[in-house]
C-alpha cells in the first residue's frame, strides 16, 4: 500500500490507493538543457512522449502571424536521416501514431507507441530537432493544408469568428491579439528565412520539456536521451515577449455578422496568468458558474429563465494575462442584450453575497474527480505533468493542486469576482445574422 | 493541430495490439458475467488504478424504433433525467454535481444507453440514483417542454456546421426507408409533434431488461457488487411481448451513382462523403477489412491522406471508414476542400480508390498496417470507462473475449493474397453515392458528372 496522496484527502473520506504521486515522476536534464520527466507505468504495454516547446503565437508579430502553427506542420516534413514522409511512415511502421497542437503559448508534439518502439521514437525526434530540412516544395503544399485547416474551422465552428474578433478587441498591443491559425494574408506570405530563424531560435533543446510515461525504465530513457538528443547544441535563450497589454480603461463592444439561427454572445474579462496567486480562486469561480447543470449560470439562465440554449465559461493556463470567457447562445426570440444582462445579474449576486460553503465544497469534490481522470491514463499523466511544468514552473504543482484548491476560501471567491468582473475590463462580442438594426 | 484524429468505426475499434518484440499480446482483464432472473445481463470487472467506478448500460431502445416519430428514442433517453420518484430534476443534478459524478442517458441508432462515473466511496448513493433514473423516471411535463424547445433550437444550430449534419443526411441517403435511415436527433416537424405520452409509451415498450446489459468497471469487490446489482435491478420487469427486429428487413439496393447536394449559400468549402454499402459488425472478415482500410484511409500515411493532403495540399485531412451496425453498414470516404478545388479533390479521391483496385497493396504496406493496428490498441482499453463500454459492446454485437484475445493472431494471419480478396470484395468500384454540403451556384454543374444530382437546401428539413 502506497502513501496517501495528500493530507487534504482525508477530509474527503478517501481510502488510500495505489495512486500516482509526485515521487513517481523522475527527472533529469541533459547537458544541452532539455529537461526530461519520466513516469514508469506498466499498466499497458505502451508508452508516449510529449514534447512541450515554449513557442506559440505570442512569439509572433504582425506579418508572420500563424507561423508557430505552420512550423508545427513543417516538423513532420522531413529531416536529414528521415526525409519527407519518412517521419510518419517510420513511426506507423513501428506501431506508433502522433499528433501535435499549437496554442498562443506552446507547441506540443505527442507520440503514442508500443514501448518496444521507444528507441525508434528517440531516433526520429533527435533527427528532426538536430537537422530539420525545410524543403520549399513541402512549404508550398503544406501552406494549402493549413489554409484548409483555417477554412474548415470557420466553416464548422460557429464560435471561431466571434472569439477571434473579441480576442483582437480585448488585446490591442499584446500578441494574444491575433489568432493562432494566423491571418490569411500572412499565411500566404511566410518566407523561408522566417521558418529557418524560427527553427534555430525556438526548437533548441533548452526550450523544450519532454515527458515520457508508460511501460519504460528510467535508466533506459536516460541512456536513449543521451544517445539521441544530448549532442544537439543549446541555443541562446529566445527573446522574451516584452509587450505588456496596457490596462483596459473602458468596456469594449464588437458585433460581427454570420448566418446563425440565434445570436451568439461572448463576454471576456481581463484576468491574470497561470502563475498569479488568484489563479486557483478564478478557476473555482469558473466552475461554480458553469460546471454541471446545478451551476449558477446553467441553473439560472438555461434552465430557469430559458434565455440561452447553452452557456459556459473558461479560464485557462497562459504565460501572460489572459481572458475569463463567457459563451452563450440566445434562445429563440431572446434579445442578446437581455441575455447579457441576465449574466451580469448572476455575477453581481456573487460579488455582493459570495458563494455558499456547499458550492465551494462541490467544486473541490469535482476537482478531485478531475484529478483522477488526469492520472487514469498514461496520456493524461504526460499531458498534465508537462502542462504543470511549463505553465506553473514545476510538475510537482500538479500534485499539490488539490491542496491549493482546498485552500481557496469563500472570501477568496468573492474577492476575485469583485476584483476582475468589472465593466471597464470587459469586452463583449455579439454574432448575429442581421447587424444593421 | 496537425491532424483530426478519426474513428475507424463508430461503434468499436477492433484494432488490437501487442508488444511487437515480446510475443505477449493484450488480453482482456478477468471479468464476471451473469444473468438476472429478469434477463438482464451483468458484467463486472475490477480495475483499481484510481478510486472510481464506471457504469455502462445498453438497451434495445434506439432510433430504429422511432416509427414515424423521428427523434422519439433520443428524447425519451434524455427525459429519463428529468426527475425520478424521489428526486426532482434539480435535486438529481445537485446530488450528482456535488460529488463530481455524472449519469448520461442517450439514444444511438440501434440502442439506448446510460453511462455513469463516480468515486467508489459514493457507490451506494450513486447506484441508487442510476436505478431511479432507469426504473423510476417521473417524466416531468414542464421539463419535457423545456427540453423540446432546447432540442428544436439545437436542430437549427446544427445547420451552422456541415460536419455535424452530414451523418443524418448520409444515413437517410444510404439506407432509404430502412430503419437504419432514421434520424437519431429527429426533425423539426416530428419533434414539434412529440408528446409526453409518446415518451412514456416508448419507455414502456422498449426499456426492457431481457435485451439489455449493464457493465461495471472500477474500484470495487466483485462479490459485493454482484449482490448489490442483483438486489438493485432484479425488480426491473420483463416485457410482455418480444420486440420486433425491425433492422432485419432488407436494405434497399443502390442501382446507380447518385449525388445529394445540400446547398449552403455561404459555404467557403465543400464537405463531402463518397460512400457505398459496407458490412455488418459480425462480418467474419471484420479484422482483415480494418487492416486494409487502415492502409487505404485509416491513418495519417494512408493512401487517401497522402494523396489529398500531403502530396497536393487540397485538404487538411481525408479518411475512410467502415461504419457497422448489427445488420448492415456503410463504407465512407470523407474529406473537405475549398469551393474552387471541389472537382480536383473528388477526382483525386476516386483516383485513389481506383488505384487500390488496380495496384493493390504490397507486403511492406501490409506489415506496417498490421503493426499500426496492434500498436494503437492497448490505450483504447486502459480506463474503467473504456472497459465497461467494451463489455456492453460485446453483449450487443455478440462476441466474447476470444475475439479480443485472439485479435493479434488474426491480424498477423492476414496474407497479401487474402488482402487482395478483401479489396475486391468489400471496397466499392462503382455505383458510388455522393453526399456534399457546398455552394450550389459554384459546384452544381461540375458534380453532375458523378451521378444524378438531387439538390436540397441546408435550411430545409431532411426529406424522407
Amino acid at each position: 500500500m502506497k502513501k496517501i496522496l495528500l493530507p487534504a484527502l482525508f477530509a474527503l473520506g478517501l481510502s488510500s490507493q495505489a495512486q500516482m504521486k509526485a515521487d513517481d515522476v523522475k527527472t533529469f536534464t541533459l547537458k544541452n538543457g532539455m529537461k526530461f520527466l519520466i513516469v514508469e507505468d506498466n499498466s499497458i504495454p505502451n508508452a508516449n512522449m510529449y514534447m512541450f516547446y515554449k513557442v506559440g503565437s505570442r512569439n509572433e508579430y504582425q506579418g508572420i502571424t500563424g507561423l508557430s502553427h505552420f512550423f508545427e506542420h513543417m516538423m513532420f516534413n522531413g529531416a536529414k536521416k528521415y526525409g519527407p514522409k519518412l517521419f510518419d511512415q517510420t513511426m506507423e511502421l513501428n506501431g506508433g501514431a502522433n499528433n501535435a497542437y499549437t496554442t498562443e503559448n506552446v507547441t506540443v508534439y505527442t507520440n503514442w507507441f508500443p514501448s518496444a518502439a521507444t528507441e525508434v521514437i528517440f531516433d526520429l525526434e533527435g533527427d528532426r530537432i538536430a537537422s530539420l530540412s525545410i524543403d520549399p516544395k513541402m512549404v508550398e503544399s503544406e501552406r494549402g493544408v493549413v489554409l484548409s485547416e483555417r477554412s474548415t474551422g470557420l466553416e464548422n465552428s460557429p464560435w471561431e469568428f466571434l472569439t477571434q474578433s473579441v480576442q483582437a478587441t480585448a488585446f490591442q498591443e499584446h500578441p494574444y491579439h491575433w489568432p493562432v491559425i494566423g491571418y490569411e494574408d500572412d499565411m500566404k506570405n511566410w518566407k523561408q528565412a522566417d521558418l529557418e530563424r524560427y527553427f534555430k531560435t525556438y526548437y533548441a533543446p533548452n526550450n523544450c520539456v519532454t515527458v515520457i510515461a508508460g511501460n519504460v525504465k528510467f535508466d533506459e530513457m536516460k541512456r536513449l536521451a543521451e544517445k539521441y538528443i544530448e549532442q544537439i547544441p543549446a541555443q541562446p535563450e529566445p527573446p522574451i515577449v516584452h509587450t505588456v497589454e496596457p490596462a483596459q480603461t473602458g468596456e469594449r463592444r464588437i458585433t460581427v455578422q454570420k448566418d446563425v439561427a440565434t445570436p451568439y454572445l461572448y463576454i471576456a474579462y481581463k484576468t491574470p496568468e497561470a502563475r498569479h496567486e488568484d489563479f486557483y480562486a478564478l478557476t473555482i469561480l469558473s466552475d461554480i458558474l458553469s460546471s454541471g447543470k446545478s451551476s449558477r449560470l446553467y441553473a439560472a439562465i438555461v434552465d430557469k429563465k430559458q434565455m440561452a440554449t447553452e452557456i459556459s465559461t473558461s479560464y485557462g493556463q497562459s504565460f501572460d494575462p489572459t481572458l475569463f470567457s463567457f459563451y452563450a447562445i440566445a434562445s429563440k426570440g431572446i434579445n442578446e442584450l437581455f441575455l447579457e444582462k441576465a449574466i451580469y445579474e448572476e455575477l453581481e449576486k456573487i460579488k455582493k453575497d459570495g458563494v455558499t460553503e456547499k458550492e465551494l465544497q462541490k467544486i473541490k469534490n469535482q476537482k478531485l474527480m478531475e484529478f483522477y481522470g488526469q492520472i487514469e491514463t498514461i496520456n493524461g499523466k504526460s499531458n498534465n505533468i508537462g502542462t504543470y511544468e511549463v505553465f506553473f514552473g514545476d510538475y510537482k504543482k500538479m500534485f499539490t493542486a488539490p491542496d491549493a484548491y482546498n485552500k481557496v476560501s469563500l472570501d477568496d471567491v468573492k474577492r476575485v469576482a469583485k476584483k476582475y468582473f468589472i465593466k471597464s475590463a470587459r469586452t463583449v462580442g455579439v454574432q448575429k445574422p442581421s447587424v444593421e438594426d | 493541430m496537425k491532424y483530426i484524429k478519426q474513428t475507424l468505426s463508430i461503434f468499436l475499434l477492433l484494432v488490437l495490439a501487442n508488444n511487437q518484440v515480446k510475443a505477449q499480446g493484450y488480453q482482456l482483464p478477468q471479468y464476471e458475467k451473469f444473468t438476472l432472473q429478469n434477463g438482464l445481463t451483468v458484467y463486472l470487472v475490477e480495475q483499481k488504478e484510481v478510486p472510481v467506478i464506471s457504469v455502462s448500460l445498453i438497451m434495445p431502445a434506439g432510433a430504429i424504433y422511432d416509427g414515424a416519430k423521428s427523434g422519439l428514442a433520443s428524447l425519451t433517453a434524455t427525459a429519463l433525467k428529468h426527475g425520478t420518484k424521489n428526486f426532482t430534476k434539480a435535486k438529481l443534478e445537485e446530488e450528482l454535481d456535488f460529488v463530481g459524478a455524472y449519469i448520461n442517458t442517450y439514444a444511438s441508432k440501434e440502442s439506448a444507453g446510460l453511462s455513469a462515473k463516480f468515486a467508489s466511496k459514493d457507490k451506494t448513493k450513486m447506484l441508487a440514483l442510476v436505478k431511479e433514473v432507469l426504473l423510476q423516471p417521473s417524466f416531468d411535463a414542464i421539463e419535457f417542454e423545456k427540453e423540446k424547445k432546447r432540442l428544436l433550437a439545437n436542430l437549427e444550430q446544427q445547420k451552422e456546421s456541415p460536419r455535424s449534419i452530414m451523418p443524418a443526411y448520409y444515413d437517410k441517403f444510404m439506407y432509404g426507408s430502412h430503419v437504419y435511415g432514421n434520424i437519431i436527433q429527429g426533425k423539426k416537424s416530428t419533434v414539434t409533434a412529440l408528446t409526453l405520452a409518446d415518451v412514456k409509451a416508448f419507455y414502456k415498450q422498449n426499456y426492457l431488461p431481457e435485451g439489455s446489459a449493464i457493465a461495471l468497471a472500477g474500484d470495487f469487490n466483485s462479490n459485493e457488487m454482484k449482490a448489490t446489482i442483483t438486489a438493485l435491478l432484479s425488480g426491473w420487469k420483463k416485457g410482455t411481448a418480444p420486440q420486433k427486429n425491425l433492422a432485419a428487413n432488407p436494405i434497399p439496393k443502390t442501382t446507380s451513382s447518385r449525388v445529394l447536394l445540400i446547398n449552403k449559400d455561404d459555404a467557403r468549402e465543400t464537405t463531402f462523403y463518397i460512400g457505398a454499402p459496407g458490412i455488418s459488425r459480425n462480418n467474419p472478415d471484420y479484422i482483415a477489412i480494418d487492416v486494409v482500410n487502415t492502409l487505404f484511409g485509416g491513418r495519417f500515411t494512408s493512401m487517401l491522406n497522402d494523396e489529398l493532403r500531403v502530396n497536393t495540399g487540397l485538404t487538411y485531412g481525408a479518411n475512410s471508414r467502415f461504419g457497422t451496425l448489427k445488420n448492415a453498414g456503410t463504407f465512407t470516404i470523407s474529406t473537405f476542400t475549398a469551393n474552387k478545388t471541389t472537382e480536383p479533390a473528388i477526382d483525386k479521391a476516386l483516383e485513389v480508390l481506383s488505384k487500390l483496385h488496380s495496384n493493390g497493396i504490397d507486403e511492406k504496406g501490409l506489415t506496417s498496417a498490421k503493426n499500426y493496428v496492434k500498436g494503437q490498441f492497448p490505450p483504447r482499453y486502459e480506463t474503467a470507462g473504456q472497459l465497461s463500454g467494451l463489455l456492453t459492446q460485446m453483449f450487443w454485437y455478440n462476441f466474447d473475449e476470444s475475439f479480443i484475445n485472439n485479435f493479434e493472431k488474426n491480424v498477423d494471419g492476414l496474407t497479401l493474397e487474402k488482402a487482395k480478396e478483401i479489396i475486391a470484395k468489400y471496397f466499392p468500384k462503382d455505383k458510388l453515392q455522393f453526399v456534399m454540403v457546398g455552394k450550389s451556384s459554384e459546384i452544381k454543374k461540375l458534380v453532375e458528372k458523378y451521378g444524378t444530382v438531387t439538390e436540397v437546401q441546408i435550411k430545409e428539413e431532411i426529406k424522407n
